[in-house]
């Protein structure tokens, strides 16, 4: 059994990259099962989805906690606690980070358990489709190629059945399998060794004491404790504003769904980009169009 | 490329569902979204709307309304599929209740999704349990192949003459919902020729025709006729699934029972348990074995008529049972644990112990360690209290939110 965990931010075709993965290896005979994880996030938070592959029938369901492959689709989740994509990974897990840096820098700064495989990804889809942002082909090919047990004609294939789902056709399809010819071609399949079944060990059971109501009953009492949750990574876009532009006209701080600009005492809004999650609702209520829109990482083609 | 194609697709356990009700060529479906079951009825919308089938769904303003308006189409005479999840089923408790004594056949499927409070968006039982006395026959699925094959199957059992009750399909959300594996879909023709366009036993509504359905009763006694009906309909559903299931094995090779038992015969410890979990459980107790330890997995695949006497048949002779409830009873504990106790009481060679396990809450994911900590206890003839899943490592995450939560 091959157990591959993709990670990278909703909007980023993550799920679709697990399913092109699924897919293909089906189709090149396999057992196969893939299974997305998100909650009731949205664009730019982190979302993990998992491929199993097989020869025998799957006995297992649910999240993959020690991959033999790991995909990182956003390398600006390395950094990112709450994602912590290297989690449940060791010296034998094969780690694939999208990136253009070198690798062993990478192991370096982030204490990775082994030297990973990197390809800039997002520099490829920009140069195929247009599009620095969806990553579920490429990245799927990269996933396909690195197990080596999938085949160019059946990974083609299954970007044809999974884009169509999209309603996907025409030339954004074939600039797609251009994209993947190109990603299968960069990569080389990796050895992947089959793990060793470990032996069942008991779980470390608790026996629960009943507590008194107050700390039984899901009440919270501290307040503002949103503050800790940062959600500033989940942005692609940045605003910024343009103060030289900007009337002090307070729509922004008033349309922001994060309530995340605050006037200061001089009356000129601030963005706290710790939490703003990149929803660019402000710089579309702007009425002076103070507010630009920048990638947060820097491209080289201008945000739409 | 391969021949898999030609035969199987990669489904999620929603679009298995609603390849179901497609190849059963339903004609209604009344619709209220709910995650994490919404997959369900936007494949189906779309289906209607570029004409694959042939039909009306509407979007109805609640989940009580829904489920009434499928009893209300049921009862006109035309093909109905509803589904729902969660609060939503909650919602429509009182509806469900009343359609199902109308006595008119039609398939829902429940996505299952743990109940608040607190409220969360994973899965566990409560929401299926919370229909356990509706009066539905219910069929809870493994895999997202088990759930088309039992909608299939389910209007086969529904619309039985003998029967004439709805059926509930559930499958577990996240877990199967969003999960997706290869599923055989069966050929249009073959699933017709298995399934013909419905055709009610019963008077139905038709313009012009005047008749009324579910008047009120008083004095007790009309009302535990109608009752006692009902139950004896649900009772021989088993009969019929039986039945259906062999005609289902004939058609397209794959076959079910009303219990599936794995590695029971000869299991000296055997856990009870249903939908997608199952197969975590499966590859334990191939583990287990592997360690030395005989144990054994009894899947139940209906819950509703309760299969008794196959559960007692299969777990006669068997020295230890576990029964895992994905669902609490706060008071009393698992929900189906005493059902199966009640089941074994009458028989010689029951088991010494069954125990109550309580796990798979919220979402909570049931280790395959987990299993070996079941047996652990069932070797300890002293505890009386369920076994509740719950580890050192659950309690320190909470003690970790519950630093944020409080001042
Ligand atoms: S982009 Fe603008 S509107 Fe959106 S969260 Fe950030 S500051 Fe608020
Ligand atoms: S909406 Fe535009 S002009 Fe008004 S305060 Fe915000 S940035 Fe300034």
């Amino acid at each position: 059994m091959l157990r591959v965990r993709s990670h990278g931010r909703g909007g980023q075709g993550i799920k679709t990259a697990s399913q092109i993965m699924g897919t293909a290896a089906f189709l090149s005979g396999y057992q196969s099962q893939d299974f997305p994880l998100y909650g009731a996030e949205r664009r730019g938070a982190p979302i993990v989805a998992f491929t199993r592959v097989s020869q025998k029938t799957i006995l297992e369901r649910g999240p993959i906690s020690l991959p033999d492959l790991l995909l990182i689709g956003d390398e600006t989740l390395l950094e990112d606690p709450q994602a912590a994509p290297i989690c449940g990974s060791d010296e034998q897990t094969v780690l694939f980070i999208n990136s253009e840096k070198d690798p062993q820098i990478l192991k370096g700064s982030f204490n990775l358990p082994s030297l990973p495989v990197t390809c800039g990804l997002t520099k490829l889809c920009l140069q195929y489709l247009n599009d620095g942002m969806v990553r579920s082909t490429a990245l799927g090919a990269a996933g396909a190629r690195l197990t080596g047990r999938i085949s160019l004609e059946d990974l083609l294939e299954s970007v044809e059945i999974e884009l169509d789902v999209m309603g996907i056709a025409g030339q954004p399809l074939q600039s797609n399998l251009d994209l993947v010819r190109e990603v299968f071609g960069a990569l080389n399949p990796v050895t992947i060794k089959e793990r060793e079944e470990s032996a069942l060990s008991p779980s470390k059971l608790m026996v629960l004491e009943q507590k008194e109501v107050q700390d039984a009953a899901p009440i919270i009492t501290a307040t503002r404790n949103m503050v800790q949750r940062k959600t500033g990574n989940w942005r692609i876009h940045r605003p910024e504003i343009d103060y030289e532009d900007c009337n002090n006209c307070m729509i922004c701080y008033a349309r922001c769904p994060e309530g995340v600009i605050e006037m200061d005492p001089e009356g000129k809004p601030v963005i706290d980009y710790d939490h703003c999650k990149g929803c660019m609702i402000c710089a579309q209520e702007c009425p002076k169009h103070s507010i630009k829109t920048l990638w947060e990482m820097d491209y080289e083609l201008e945000p739409q | 490329m391969n021949s898999n194609l030609n035969k199987k697709r990669m489904l999620t356990g929603n679009k298995a569902a609603a390849w179901g009700a497609r190849l059963a060529g339903i004609e209604y479906v009344p619709a209220f979204p709910i995650t994490p079951q919404t997959e369900i009825v936007e494949t189906l919308s779309q289906w209607f709307a570029d004409g694959t089938l042939q039909g009306k769904f509407t979007n109805m303003d609640s989940e009580h309304s829904m489920f009434m308006a499928a009893g209300a189409a049921a009862a006109t005479g035309v093909r109905v599929f509803t589904a729902s999840s969660s609060q939503g089923i909650l919602h429509g408790l009182e509806s469900i209740y009343t359609v199902a004594g109308w006595r008119v056949p039609f398939v829902m499927v429940n996505v299952s999704r743990a109940l608040a409070t607190p409220i969360t968006l994973e899965p566990d039982h409560n929401d299926v349990m919370a229909t356990r006395d509706c009066g539905l026959i219910q069929l809870h699925a493994e895999t997202c192949q088990e759930v088309l094959d039992f909608v299939l199957m389910g209007y086969k059992i529904a619309e039985h003459p003998l029967v004439s009750i709805p059926v509930l399909v559930n499958l577990d959300g996240f877990v199967l919902s969003f999960s997706r594996e290869p599923v055989m879909i069966p050929d249009e023709k073959a699933a017709l020729e298995f399934l013909p366009p419905f055709k009610p036993v019963q008077p139905v509504f038709r313009a012009s025709q005047p008749m009324a359905r579910a008047s009120a009763v008083f004095g007790g006694g009309t009302y535990t006729y109608f009752r006692i009906q009902q139950d004896l309909a649900a009772r021989q559903a088993e009969t019929v699934f039986n039945e259906t299931a062999r005609e289902f094995a004939e058609r397209f090779g794959r076959t079910y029972e009303p219990v599936e038992r794995f590695h029971v015969d000869d299991a000296e410890v055997v856990f009870v348990m249903s939908n997608s979990f199952a197969t975590k459980g499966k590859s334990a107790v191939l583990k287990l074995r592997k360690q030395g330890i005989k144990a054994g997995l009894l899947k139940l695949s209906m819950f509703r008529p309760f299969p008794g006497e196959a559960i007692a048949n299969a777990l006669a002779g068997c020295q230890k049972v576990a029964v895992i409830d994905q669902n609490l009873a706060p008071g009393m504990g698992g929900i189906i644990y005493p059902e199966i106790v009640t089941a074994m009481y009458d028989k010689k060679d029951r088991p010494k112990k069954i125990l109550s396990v309580v796990g798979g809450l919220g979402g909570k994911d049931i280790k395959e360690d987990d299993f070996l900590s079941i047996v652990e206890r069932l070797n300890d003839s002293e505890s009386k209290r369920p076994l509740y899943l719950f580890d050192e490592g659950d309690w320190s995450q909470f003690q970790q939110l519950q630093k944020i939560a409080l001042v």
